[in-house]
Parts: C-alpha cells; sequence; structure tokens
C-alpha cells in the first residue's frame, strides 16, 4: 500500500455512532494539517444491521478511502466477520472482546466497560476515538479536548470511558503508527454540503424538496442554513409538487433548486419538460443511486446519465454537468444556477451517492463564484418569449405594470397559446437558437479536465469515479492521459475530438456503459475498452489499479 | 375603459358558465384596487382544461401550467414573493383529480391564495367524461354503463382539509360571485371558492337555477361548518367557514421576503467563509 496513506475503518450497528466515529477520526487527522476522504457505508435501516465508515489519510490531497485498513475497530461480531479481509499489511484490527474471541486481532472489552454508564452501547464511537487515539499516539488531553466538542451528550462519562479504552489499548498498540503531521488544517464537508453552500454563493433564494436518499442531506443543511442566508426551504408533498413549486418561484425571479435521487427525479419529469417550454431556470440536483426502481438506496451508481440526458417531453435545450470533487461540486452548483438563469433553461447537476455522502478536505476560494443577473426588460411594451437574435428573451418579474405571461402551451411571444403553425415552428426554432450560444460560451470554460500523461491508453471519466481513478493510478504508479468532461450537454465535443481515434478505455458505474454510449454516440470515439462496477459500491483504488495494470 | 380581456380569441362554447366566472374576476379586480389591493401585485395560475382558458383572456401576469399542477405553481409564487396575491384557477379534474394531492396540502398549510374552482361536474375539453364531482351513474365515453363513484364534497373536503375561507358561488349569479371572490382574494390564508358552472354540452342552466338557494347564515364554528357543508345540497351558496390561521409563509419566514430581502453576495461569502472555518 501506497506508504503516506493511513485508514481508519470502524465497523458496528446503526445506532452506535460508527459514522459519528469516522468523522470525528477524520477531524482529529485534518488538526494534524492532513488530507482526509471518508466514505460511509449504511443499510437503509435505522437501528442494528451493519454500517462502516472508513477515513484515508494522507499528508497530501487523497481522492479515495482505501478498503484495506492500517486500523479497523469492531463493534460486534458481524462487523468483524466483514471486514477480516480488510486489514491492511501491518495493520491491526481491534474487536469487541465481549462480543466474540478472534485470534487475528486484540479484544477490548468493549460492552463490559460501556455498561458502567448510563449510555451504554451508544458510547462506543468514543471507544473507536479512543483506539484510534492510542495507537496514532494521539495525546489523551488532545483527544479529551475533540471528544467534548464533538459529543455534546455525557461528556464527563465520555471522557473516563474514553481513558478506559485508551488505557487498554495502549500497552499492545500504543503508537503503533507514526502519522506525519501536514502543512495546514482544512475543512471537511460532504459533496452534499458543498452542492448546497455553493448555490447560496451563486444566489440561491428557495429550495424545495422531497426526502430520497442521497439527496436528503442537502435539504436538511439548507433548512438548517434557511434563516442564516434568508431563503425559502420548504420539505413538500412529493416531487412533482417539488418541480412545480420550483417552477413557481423562478417566475417570481427566484433562483430556485430541487434535489432528489433518480426515482424522485422520474416523478419530476413532467415539470422538467415544463421548465423546457416556459424557459423556466430551474437546477436539480440529482444525486444517483443503484436502480432501477426503489434500487439500493444508501448505495452509488452513475445509471441514471442516459436518463438525464433525455428526460422529459418534447424538444428542449438543457445543461447537464456532473462534478468530480467535492471542491468542484461547490463551484459547479453556483455555476449551473448562473447558467439556467443565462439561458433561461433547466438544467441537472448530475453526482452520486459516493460524492453527495463523502467528506474530504476541501480548500474552497469563496469568491470565484459567480452570481449574475439575468438579461432584463428595460423599456416598452414586455414580451415574455421576444424572439431575439439569441434566442434569450428579456425577462421582468411581479409585481410589475407590465403582463408576464409564461405558458406550459406552446405560446406566441406574448406567452398566449397558440395553434398557428408558423408561430409554432417560430418558437421552437427561438428555443433552439440558445444552443448556439450555450456552446460559445462553454467553448471559453473548462468544460473537460484533461490531464496530459506519458502512457498511450487514454482513460475517459465523470464524476466521483474520476477521484477513485486518480486515486488508483498513483497508487499503481501508472501515468495515463485522464480525460474527464464536466459538461455531459452539451458534451463538449470540440474538446474530445483529438482523442476519437486513439486507444481508449472508460471507467464509470453504470452495467450498460452509459457514459462508453454517449462518447462513441455523440462525440464519435473509439473505446477499446469499459471498466464497469456496478454492485453498489464505489471503486477500490487497489481493486482499480489492478484492472488498469491489465487494460493499459 | 380597461375590461381586462387580452386580445386571444374566447373558444368556450357559446353559453358556457365560465363567461360568468370570467365577468366576476373582472368586476372583483377593480373593487380589489379599491381596497389597496394594486393590480401589479395579482398573479393568476391555471391548470389544463377548459377553465384554464381564462389565463389567455385575463390581462393579468401569470403562469399556466401543466394538468393538476397549478397549485403548487401557485404556492411556489407565494413562496417566493409573499407580496403577490395569487388567484389560482382550477377545473374540478385539475383541482380534485390529477391534482388532488396538490390542493389538499395548500390548505393543510394554509397558503395564502385563492383557489378558484370552476365546478362543471365533467371532463368537458376531452369529451365529457365523468370528473370527481360528477354525480354517481354519469354516462360518458369512459364510463358507458354510468360512473361507479360518488363525487366529493368540496366544501367539507376543503373545511377538514384545513382551508381557511370556504365558499361556494354560482356562474349564474355574477353579483354574488364577485363579492365573494373579493372576499376570498382579501382573505389572508388558503381561501377556496367553488364555482357551479355549467358546461352547457353536458347540463342545463335550467337544471342550477332550479336548484340554486343561499345559505341563510354564515357559520360560526368549524363544527357548524362542517354540518351545513355536509347538510345542504351541492346548490347551495354562500361562505361555509371563515376562520384565521397563521399563515405558511409567515411559518416559515415570519415577515421576511426571499426576493425583496435578498442576503446580498458580500455578506452571504462572509457567512460561508465562517461556516468552512468551523468545519
Amino acid at each position: 500500500m501506497d506508504s503516506d496513506v493511513f485508514t481508519f475503518l470502524v465497523g458496528g450497528k446503526a445506532g452506535e455512532g460508527v459514522k459519528k466515529a469516522g468523522s470525528v477520526a477524520a477531524h482529529m487527522f485534518s488538526s494534524m494539517g492532513r488530507h482526509i476522504f471518508q466514505m460511509d457505508d449504511y443499510m437503509s435501516l435505522i437501528r442494528g444491521g451493519h454500517n462502516f465508515s472508513v477515513v484515508s489519510t494522507a499528508p497530501r490531497w487523497i481522492s479515495s478511502h482505501y478498503m484495506k485498513a492500517n486500523l479497523v475497530v469492531n463493534f460486534d461480531k458481524r462487523s468483524c466477520e466483514a471486514h477480516m479481509n480488510d486489514i491492511a499489511e501491518k495493520g491491526i484490527m481491534i474487536f469487541n472482546s465481549d462480543e466474540q474471541e478472534n485470534e487475528r486481532g486484540i479484544g477490548i472489552p468493549l460492552t463490559s466497560e460501556a455498561k458502567k454508564y448510563p449510555m451504554k452501547s451508544l458510547m462506543y464511537g468514543v471507544g473507536a476515538v479512543a483506539i484510534l487515539s492510542a495507537t496514532i499516539g494521539f495525546e489523551k488531553e488532545k483527544m479529551n479536548q475533540i471528544i467534548e466538542e464533538e459529543y455534546s451528550r455525557g461528556i464527563e462519562d465520555n471522557i473516563a470511558f474514553a481513558n478506559k479504552i485508551y488505557d487498554l489499548v495502549y500497552p499492545d498498540c500504543g503508537k503503533k503508527f507514526t502519522l506525519d503531521k501536514g502543512d495546514k488544517k482544512r475543512p471537511i464537508i460532504t459533496g452534499n454540503e458543498a452542492i448546497s453552500l455553493g448555490a447560496i454563493a451563486g444566489g440561491l433564494d428557495v429550495y424545495y424538496g422531497y426526502p430520497m436518499t442521497p439527496a436528503s442531506t442537502i435539504l436538511h443543511t439548507l433548512a438548517r442554513e434557511a434563516n442564516n442566508f434568508g431563503l425559502a426551504v420548504v420539505h413538500a408533498e412529493g416531487e412533482i409538487a417539488v418541480i412545480n413549486m420550483a417552477i413557481g418561484s423562478a417566475f417570481t425571479g427566484a433562483r430556485v433548486m430541487v434535489g432528489t435521487s433518480g426515482g424522485g427525479f422520474a416523478l419530476m419529469t413532467e415539470g422538467f419538460s415544463l421548465a423546457g417550454i416556459t424557459e423556466a431556470p430551474v437546477l436539480v440536483i440529482l444525486s444517483q443511486r443503484p436502480g432501477p426502481a426503489t434500487g439500493v438506496p444508501t448505495y452509488t451508481e452513475q445509471a441514471d446519465l442516459a436518463f438525464a440526458l433525455t428526460a422529459g417531453h418534447g424538444d428542449f435545450l438543457r445543461i447537464v454537468t456532473s462534478p468530480r470533487t467535492v471542491r468542484e461540486a461547490y463551484y459547479l452548483s453556483g455555476e449551473m444556477l448562473n447558467l439556467v438563469w443565462k439561458f433561461q433553461t433547466p438544467g441537472i447537476l448530475l453526482t452520486e451517492k459516493h460524492l453527495s455522502e463523502s467528506s474530504m478536505t476541501v480548500e474552497i476560494d469563496v469568491e470565484k463564484s459567480k452570481w449574475e443577473e439575468p438579461k432584463m426588460h428595460i423599456v416598452g411594451d414586455y414580451k415574455r418569449y421576444l424572439d431575439t437574435d439569441d434566442g434569450v428573451s428579456p425577462m421582468l418579474f411581479p409585481p410589475s405594470n407590465q403582463i408576464i405571461k409564461w405558458n406550459s402551451y406552446e405560446h406566441d411571444e406574448f406567452g398566449i397559446t397558440t395553434e398557428n403553425a408558423e408561430k409554432i415552428s417560430l418558437m421552437h426554432d427561438k428555443r433552439n437558437k440558445k444552443l448556439k450560444i450555450l456552446i460559445e460560451y462553454l467553448k471559453g470554460q473548462d468544460t473537460v479536465r484533461i490531464i496530459r500523461g506519458e502512457n498511450p491508453t487514454n482513460i475517459f471519466t465523470y464524476g466521483s469515479t474520476y477521484m477513485s481513478v486518480l486515486e488508483a493510478l498513483r497508487y499503481a504508479s501508472l501515468n495515463p492521459t485522464i480525460v474527464a468532461p464536466i459538461y455531459l450537454s452539451p458534451l463538449p465535443i470540440w474538446k474530445l475530438e483529438e482523442f476519437k481515434e486513439q486507444e481508449n478505455i472508460v471507467i464509470e458505474q453504470s452495467s450498460t456503459g452509459q457514459f462508453t454510449k454517449l462518447l462513441k454516440e455523440k462525440a464519435g470515439m473509439k473505446i477499446r475498452n469499459t471498466i464497469k462496477k456496478y454492485d453498489g459500491r464505489p471503486f477500490d483504488p487497489i481493486d482499480l489499479a489492478k484492472k488498469l495494470k491489465e487494460v493499459l | 375603459m380597461d375590461d381586462l380581456k387580452t386580445y386571444a380569441e374566447i373558444t368556450w362554447c357559446p353559453g358556457c358558465g365560465n363567461f360568468g366566472i370570467f365577468t366576476a374576476v373582472r368586476n372583483a379586480i377593480p373593487l380589489l384596487e379599491e381596497k389597496g389591493i394594486k393590480r401589479d401585485n395579482i398573479v393568476i395560475t391555471s391548470g389544463i382544461g377548459c377553465h384554464g382558458k381564462i389565463f389567455d383572456y385575463l390581462n393579468l401576469s401569470g403562469f399556466y401550467g401543466l394538468h393538476g399542477r397549478n397549485c403548487s405553481n401557485s404556492e411556489g409564487i407565494k413562496i417566493a414573493n409573499p407580496d403577490l396575491k395569487v388567484i389560482n384557477f382550477s377545473g374540478d379534474a385539475n383541482g380534485l383529480a390529477e391534482g388532488l394531492a396538490h390542493t389538499i396540502f395548500a390548505a393543510k398549510r394554509n397558503q395564502d391564495i385563492t383557489f378558484i374552482l370552476h365546478n362543471n361536474s365533467v371532463y368537458a375539453l376531452t369529451t365529457g367524461q365523468f370528473s370527481p364531482l360528477a354525480e354517481k351513474g354519469w354516462k360518458g365515453p369512459s364510463t358507458p354503463r354510468g360512473s361507479y363513484e360518488e363525487p366529493f364534497n368540496p366544501m367539507s373536503l376543503m373545511i377538514e382539509a384545513g382551508a381557511t375561507f370556504v365558499a361556494r358561488g354560482f356562474a349564474g349569479d355574477t353579483k354574488h360571485l364577485t363579492d365573494i371572490i373579493v372576499q376570498g382574494v382579501e382573505h389572508e390564508g388558503f381561501s377556496f371558492i367553488e364555482i357551479l358552472q355549467p358546461a352547457v354540452p353536458y347540463h342545463k342552466w335550467t337544471e342550477y337555477r332550479e336548484q340554486v338557494e343561499y345559505l341563510v347564515k354564515e357559520p360560526e364554528t368549524y363544527f357548524k361548518a362542517f354540518k351545513a357543508a355536509k347538510e345542504n345540497h351541492k346548490f347551495t351558496l354562500g361562505v361555509f367557514y371563515r376562520t384565521q390561521r397563521p399563515v405558511y409563509h409567515k411559518e416559515l419566514y415570519a415577515d421576511h421576503n426571499p426576493i425583496t430581502d435578498r442576503i446580498n453576495r458580500k455578506v452571504r461569502l462572509e457567512k460561508i467563509r465562517k461556516i468552512l472555518e468551523s468545519k
């Protein structure tokens, strides 16, 4: 394993504070100036089952968790069995000796120690933090301070418990691992937090959502920040209401966003088409989980790409992008809000559970985000759908002494319903014209990330899979050219042209290779091979490195 | 004189009850202006069906939505800019079939909008199928042996759902109807106004005129209102229920307005910096 990476894995039942322990560990590493990547694997249940959190850390930017952990902490037998093969070379497993015996690890009586306190199993997470602290030689005072900050309930008990566990672990594995300090402390945020904050920076006024994993935490983050930023954040009765409320808000000039996953977006498609004909600027965050239908709610996939590119009946312009990193998610959500207003058409920011719910240390330049005013009507009689040279009609919002009519029927320039043959084709042409200026605009933007390498084979990837690929290539010391489009519709074919006839392979999380198909059909790319993963889990860098070595 | 009409060709059937509603709305607007409600602040929405055509005919700003979904558009308008007065037009299929959930939730939330239900008890525009308010036994192309469903009682349904102004008017009495529309728009909260509206290919005006009667007295309490809604027949006109309850947008953000009180970029970025520092 890459020697600069240290990985901590903690597993147990839902309700035992597994995710929280992962998050506290991440903050301990970031307090040392290191970078982190945290991936939480959890089941769709509230109590019980098996959950785990993996935190990988390095003194440099790290873009994936590693499934081979240096320190594995298990709260129960199931967890112990599940992670037996996840112990890295020279790694250790510390298990709950009240639950089982195991010759491969070191037993700590977590249950009997926790039973001495009223919170019992709720304290296991604190135990894991203490185990980590002892093994990496994190000083007790600093550990106690972190516990005080992170665990607000029963501080004294938690600290007493943590110190006891620390002392039990220390004789066998105290300071077993040495972690170098990094250069500075960086904030840790999830992809969904990045999307939420980025949208606020881009002028978000209103957000609508209906709970659906893995998009729900956007709703939660924005609901929490609503008062702070003067936003209206509404949990509506369903996704159909969500998209239609959003379009109503856009009519008043509000910058509006909605968030959902595949099933919810399926319900929104009629409204998405409505945004197309009314030219309503609405941004949809589509965070994918494995489908079809209910699929696998708390896991990851990239199989809604084709759906996002075609959803909604009728011809209309859409903008579809996918952020590759948590930091990029921040910039891109603000930029997407800008674009849907600039071109008055709906947009989709396509992401996955792996980006939405994973946490990373980030460096964000908050000044970088844009917040431009849309093209506004200035003088004379107003026509909502005025046929302009570029197809973008000036906007005006109520209250106004002018009449502003947005219409779901095909309409004339004023906004009144029409069945007139000439007017129908005129409106199609007006809307279609916008594609030309959108492409002109995108030609000046960073639409495809290209990292030039030495290996003659190119790797195409997108979304959070980009991060897995980068980490795998680093692990395997491979150096091909990486081509990762951020824009998927319109696809920046002008950037892809040079690779068309080269040796190309695609890496994506779809069983039918939707991204591969897109590249072939839209860009005429020659694709030699596609590495797919569709078991709901993100790529592990070591596994992916092996596959890459086979094809490169 | 400004007659609030656009240039659009009116395509309702001659003698349609929608003309009465169109007249009452046009009469109500100047009365509302006299009461201090600015015309610039009035926004209309329509769904799809014969009722929806009023969107093209009324020279007012607004949003012509999807079938069944304009109530959500109305809510979105009000939530984003509470200074706007939203009048939401709907047919009985638009509002009580395809859009039933939205209508009930808007009432539950006490959204400060006026919901005008054109009740013609039939799917007129799509050739006469039975509707949520059609009598049991209605013979239409989808129910050749007669429909099997009892109609909703819109008055008791809306009182139960949480509407705070519930009334019924008649397209054939525009004076009474105008008065009810003015009261509904003035009312702070979810106003639900059902309007009996004959669709002439399917119903005769005489069916209505012979049966219409007026509530003697506006019920004073929730239970009296509910009783009046249940005990009177469906041609009984008047205000069935009126009460005060906090409106949704004020519960959401009190006296704030997300658009006019928008927090500027500089302040936002400063707050985001602070949040990031705490992470």
